[in-house]
C-alpha cells in the first residue's frame, strides 16, 4: 500500500513538469520501438542489412527514404529504428548482468563485513580505479567483436558501481532495530538477508539501475565507434555513425541520424534521472551523487 | 593548510596499492582470460615463426605465478613489446604522443570549468525558475551527446561547410617548415610562445578549437549540475540563512560566504571528468586526426594491434589513478574533515 502511495507521488511529480513528460514520452517511445522494430520497418532486408541496391546509394532525405539510403544503397531510416532494437537488448543486458554480479557482492559484503566483506570491497576499489569505459575497452578487444562479447565487457566494468551501492545500503539496514528483532526471534541469516535486507537495500539500486541505460547505451555506441563493439552489418547505432562516417563528405545524413537517435534517446533517460534526483527522497538523491564520485 | 606527512605516506602507499590492482587486472584480461593470448599479441596476419616469437615474448611457456613476476619485470624495464602497426617499441610511442593529449585536455579542461561553474552558479540562484530550467535541460543534452557523433558533426560544419577553423591535425605543415619550428617540451602553444614563432602560435590555437570544444562538452555539463547540486545544498546551510536573515547583500552572501564552501565537493568531482575527458580523448583525436595517445590507442584498436593497446590502457590507467589521488590530496588541503 505504502510503496503504491510513493509509486504515485514520484509518477506525479514527473507528470506535472511538461520537460518530465516528454522524457517519459522518449523512454516508452525507444522501449516500444525496440520490441515491434523488425514489424515496424519499411525496408525489413536493407534494416538487417542483407540487401543492397548500388544505383540508389546516397540518395538525400525524401518521404520515400525519410533518413536517405547509406553507401550500400539502404534505407538508413529502416536501420536506425531496428538499432532500437539492439541499443534496448545492450541496455537490458549489460544492466541485467550488472545487478546480478554487484547485488550479491555489495550484500555479503555488507552483511558479514570483516575479511571477507574487505575483500571483496577491495576487489570492487580495485575495478572502480579504472577510468570509465577503460576496462571495457580492453575487454571488448580481447573478446573480440560481437554482441554478447560487448554486452559482457560494459557488464564487468559496471557491476562494481552496484556492489558499493548495495554494500553501504546494507551496511546501514544491518543495524536497524528490526534487524536485530528479527535475529532475536531466531531467523536463519538466510531468511534475514532475503526477507529483510535484499528489499530494502534493492530499492534504489533498481531506480538507478533503470535509469543508468542511457549511459549503458552511450557507451556501448561508443565502443562500436572504435571498432570494438558489434559486427558489421548490424545495425547498431554506434556502427552506423562509425559507417557513415567513411562517406561524410558526400551524405551527411548516414552519420547524422543514427547518431541524433542516440542523443534523443540518452536525453529522455537522463532527463528522467534528473526529475527523480530532483523530487525523490533523499536516499536516493545521496546513491545518485555518489555514483557521480561526491563523498557525503 | 599543510598537509601531515603521515597523510601523504598513507596515500601513496594506497596509490602503489591500487595501482599494483589495475596491472593485476588488466594482467588476468590480457594474457589469462584468452584462451591463446599469443594469437592476440601476434595480430591477425602473423606467421607460425611470429606466434612462437610472441609465446616467447609473453614467458607463456613459464608457470603462471612466474608469468606475473615477469609481465612486472617487463612493464618496469620497458620491454612493452612492439607495435606491428607502427612498427615502433610500444612505449615510445605513447610517451612520444602523451603531450599532445595533454595539451588538448588541458584546454578543454579550462573551457569546462570557465563555462561550466558560472552556468551552475546561475542555475543554484536562480533555482526552479525558467534559467535554470533552460541550463538544466541543455545540461542534460550536453551530457547525452555522443562525443564521437558531436566530433564528427561539428568538423563537418565548422571545418568542412563554413571553412572557418581547420578541423585536422595540431598544426599546418607549411607553417612547420617555412618557419622551420621544433618542438621542445611537446606543447606547440608554450613552444611557439618560447621560441616567438607567432605564426605557429596561432595555427596550432586555431587547431586546437573545436576539437577542445568537443571534449570540453561532456565535462561543461558535468560541473555545471555538480555546481548547481553544491550551490543549492550550500545555500541551505544555516549560517548561509542566518547572513540573509540579518540582510546582509545577496552579492556578498554569494561571493563571499557562499563560493568557497562549493570549492572542496567540486575538486574532489573533478577527478571523474578527467577520467571521461581521457576516455573522449580516444574519439575525438580519432576524428580530428590529433596526434595524442587517444589516436594512437583508436588507431591500435581499429587495426588489432593488441600490445598496444594493452600499453594505452595500462599508462591511462595509472595516469588515472595518479590524478586521482592528487586531487583527494587536494580536497583534503581545502578540506581539512576529510580523512583517507
Amino acid at each position: 500500500m505504502k510503496q503504491l502511495e510513493e509509486t504515485r507521488m514520484v509518477l506525479n511529480l514527473i507528470i506535472r513538469k511538461p520537460i518530465s513528460l516528454i522524457a517519459l514520452i522518449i523512454v516508452f517511445g525507444f522501449v516500444i520501438v525496440g520490441f515491434l522494430a523488425p514489424y515496424l520497418v519499411p525496408y525489413p532486408e536493407d534494416a538487417w542489412g542483407l540487401a543492397y541496391n548500388v544505383e540508389n546509394r546516397f540518395s538525400p532525405p525524401s518521404l520515400q527514404h525519410l533518413f536517405g539510403t547509406d553507401a550500400l544503397g539502404r534505407d538508413v531510416f529502416s536501420r536506425v529504428l531496428l538499432g532500437a532494437r539492439f541499443s534496448l537488448m545492450i541496455a537490458v543486458g549489460v544492466i541485467g548482468i550488472a545487478l546480478i554480479i554487484g547485488i550479491p557482492v555489495g550484500v555479503i559484503a555488507g552483511y558479514y563485513g570483516g575479511k571477507i566483506g574487505n575483500f571483496l570491497m577491495r576487489v570492487t576499489d580495485m575495478f572502480l580505479a579504472f577510468p570509465p569505459l577503460l576496462l571495457a575497452i580492453v575487454l571488448a578487444a580481447t573478446l573480440g567483436r560481437g554482441l554478447l562479447n560487448l554486452i559482457i565487457a560494459l557488464a564487468i566494468s559496471w557491476w562494481p558501481w552496484y556492489s558499493r551501492l548495495v554494500f553501504i545500503q546494507t551496511n546501514t539496514i544491518k543495524n536497524m532495530p528490526y534487524v536485530d528483532s528479527a535475529k532475536i526471534a531466531g531467523l536463519s541469516t538466510f531468511r534475514i538477508l532475503y526477507k529483510h535486507i535484499i528489499p530494502n537495500a534493492l530499492t534504489p539500486t533498481i531506480v538507478q539501475a533503470a535509469l543508468d541505460m542511457g549511459s549503458a547505451i552511450l557507451e556501448a555506441a561508443g565502443l562500436s565507434f572504435i571498432g570494438v563493439g558489434v559486427k558489421p552489418p548490424t545495425p547498431e547505432w554506434g556502427l552506423l555513425v562509425s559507417e557513415g562516417w567513411q562517406s561524410i563528405n558526400v551524405a551527411w545524413w548516414i552519420a547524422f541520424f543514427p547518431g541524433l537517435a542516440i542523443l534523443v534517446t540518452v536525453t529522455g533517460f537522463n532527463l528522467l534521472a534528473d526529475a527523480l534526483r530532483e523530487s525523490a527522497d533523499p536516499r536516493l538523491r545521496r546513491t545518485i551523487l555518489m555514483r557521480l564520485g561526491i563523498k557525503q | 593548510m599543510p598537509v601531515s606527512k603521515e597523510y601523504l605516506f598513507k596515500r601513496t602507499i594506497l596509490l602503489a596499492f591500487v595501482v599494483f590492482g589495475v596491472i593485476f587486472i588488466t594482467f588476468m584480461i590480457t594474457r589469462v582470460i584468452p584462451a591463446r593470448p599469443e594469437l592476440l599479441w601476434a595480430g591477425p596476419h602473423a606467421t607460425l615463426e611470429q606466434i612462437e616469437e610472441a609465446r616467447r615474448q609473453l614467458h607463456l611457456d613459464k608457470h603462471i605465478y612466474l608469468q606475473f613476476i615477469l609481465y612486472l619485470q617487463d612493464l618496469i624495464f620497458g620491454n612493452w613489446g612492439i607495435s606491428w602497426r607502427t612498427r615502433a617499441p610500444i612505449l615510445s610511442d605513447i610517451i612520444s604522443s602523451l603531450t599532445a593529449t595533454l595539451e588538448l585536455i588541458i584546454i578543454a579542461f579550462i573551457i569546462a570549468v570557465m563555462a561550466g561553474i558560472p552556468l551552475g552558479i546561475l542555475a543554484a540562484i536562480k533555482k526552479h525558475g525558467w534559467i535554470d530550467d533552460v541550463i538544466r535541460v541543455l545540461t542534460v543534452i550536453g551530457a547525452s551527446v555522443p562525443v564521437f557523433w558531436l566530433a564528427l558533426i561539428v568538423q563537418l560544419a565548422f571545418g568542412m561547410w563554413l571553412g572557418l577553423l581547420p578541423s585536422a591535425k595540431r598544426v599546418d605543415e607549411w607553417v612547420v617548415i617555412t618557419t622551420s619550428f621544433k618542438p621542445i617540451t611537446g606543447f606547440y602553444i608554450i613552444d611557439s610562445m618560447l621560441q616567438g614563432n607567432l605564426l605557429v602560435l596561432v595555427n596550432s590555437i586555431q587547431h586546437i578549437i573545436l576539437p577542445a570544444i568537443v571534449l570540453a562538452a561532456y565535462p561543461l555539463c558535468l560541473s555545471a549540475r555538480m555546481t548547481r547540486a553544491v550551490m543549492i545544498e550550500v545555500l541551505s546551510e544555516q549560517h548561509v540563512r542566518s547572513l540573509m536573515a540579518w540582510g546582509l547583500p545577496q552579492r556578498l552572501i554569494f561571493f563571499k560566504y557562499c563560493l568557497k564552501n562549493t570549492l572542496a565537493p567540486l575538486i574532489a568531482s573533478l577527478g571523474l571528468s578527467f577520467g571521461y575527458m581521457i576516455i573522449g580523448a580516444f574519439m575525438v583525436e580519432l576524428v580530428f586526426v590529433w596526434p595524442g595517445i587517444g589516436f594512437y590507442a583508436a588507431m591500435s584498436l581499429l587495426s588489432f594491434d593488441y600490445p598496444a593497446v594493452t600499453g594505452c590502457v595500462i599508462i591511462v590507467a595509472i595516469f588515472y589513478c595518479i590524478i586521482n589521488t592528487l586531487i583527494d590530496i587536494i580536497h583534503s588541503v581545502i578540506d581539512p574533515r576529510v580523512k583517507l
